[in-house]
């Protein structure tokens, strides 16, 4: 089972870089393309940072300092647009 | 091998210790700080951003977020060799890791060249100002992992490795840094505009 973890995570991480690039050409309003867009990322920051930086093994200090960043960062970057 | 027993849970001791996640958080701060400057900006000239967007090509960036997320595949299975203490298969995942590094370079360098020929160049708007800022200061980065990466490739095919796993840890952190970096870097510079 975790042999395969990052292989599976990886693939994941692919996949969302795929959609994004494929959301940013769709035809809906510009807020639910950067919405989407920004969503996407914070998965795929996610999978980084918990999975190849293993912070999921780590103390939850950790796991809420770099969740705390990552959404309050795009909150405002969606907001601001 | 130097093998230590570190205790991940321990709030003082995330994996890779507690410098290089200052580091990280700070390097995370001033880019995030860099990039709402940059959706700042972008109010009073939307047109001209989207323009210069346009200019820069989805593609290349793309398939540089896949080098990189491959990079950091690779420097993942290196650092739960190097545990395993499998110093073979150590060395194979990071010169992985590094190819991905090397091809983020080729590719990004082929695209500053483009740019550059079309004269593209810092100068040319307030994007691309904030293009050139962002995207060299994150390939300074790259450099800088690359060449953490290669001093500890060159330390565990000595003879007697006196590497540890904390160090090691340490220097996978940091390359995966330019990953988290780059994805945010990527949506926001190359398709939200």
């Amino acid at each position: 089972m975790k042999k395969y973890l990052f292989l599976k995570v990886w693939v994941v991480l692919i996949m969302l870089t795929i959609t994004t690039t494929l959301v940013s050409n769709s035809t809906l309003s510009k807020t639910r393309v950067a919405i989407l867009i920004l969503g996407l990322s914070v998965f795929k920051f996610f999978g980084v940072s918990f999975y190849f930086m293993e912070l999921k093994k780590a103390h939850i200090f950790w796991k809420i300092s770099i969740t705390i960043f990552v959404v309050f960062l795009t909150t405002i970057l969606v907001l601001m647009r | 091998m130097q093998k230590e027993l570190i205790n991940v849970k321990n709030v003082y001791y995330p994996p890779g210790g507690i410098l290089i996640w200052i580091i990280i958080f700070l390097e995370l701060f001033t880019f995030g700080m860099a990039l709402i400057a940059m959706i700042f900006y972008s109010k009073d000239e939307p047109e001209i951003f989207h323009n210069s967007r346009l200019l820069l090509n989805t593609t290349f960036g793309a398939v540089n977020t896949v080098f990189l997320l491959t990079s950091g595949f690779f420097m993942a299975k290196s650092v739960d060799s190097f545990r395993e203490n499998n110093i073979k298969k150590t060395a194979l995942f990071l010169r992985w890791t590094l190819l991905g590094g090397f091809l983020f370079l080729v590719l990004k360098s082929v695209e500053y060249y483009f740019k550059i020929e079309n004269g593209y160049t810092i100068n040319y708007s307030t994007f691309f100002s904030f293009y050139w800022m962002l995207t060299l200061f994150h390939v300074i980065h790259v450099i800088v992992g690359i060449v953490i990466l290669l001093s500890v490739y060159f330390g565990i095919k000595k003879p007697i490795v006196r590497t540890s796993i904390e160090d090691f840890e340490a220097s996978a952190a940091f390359w995966h840094m330019c990953d988290l970096i780059w994805l945010l870097l990527f949506p926001i510079i190359y398709l939200l505009f």
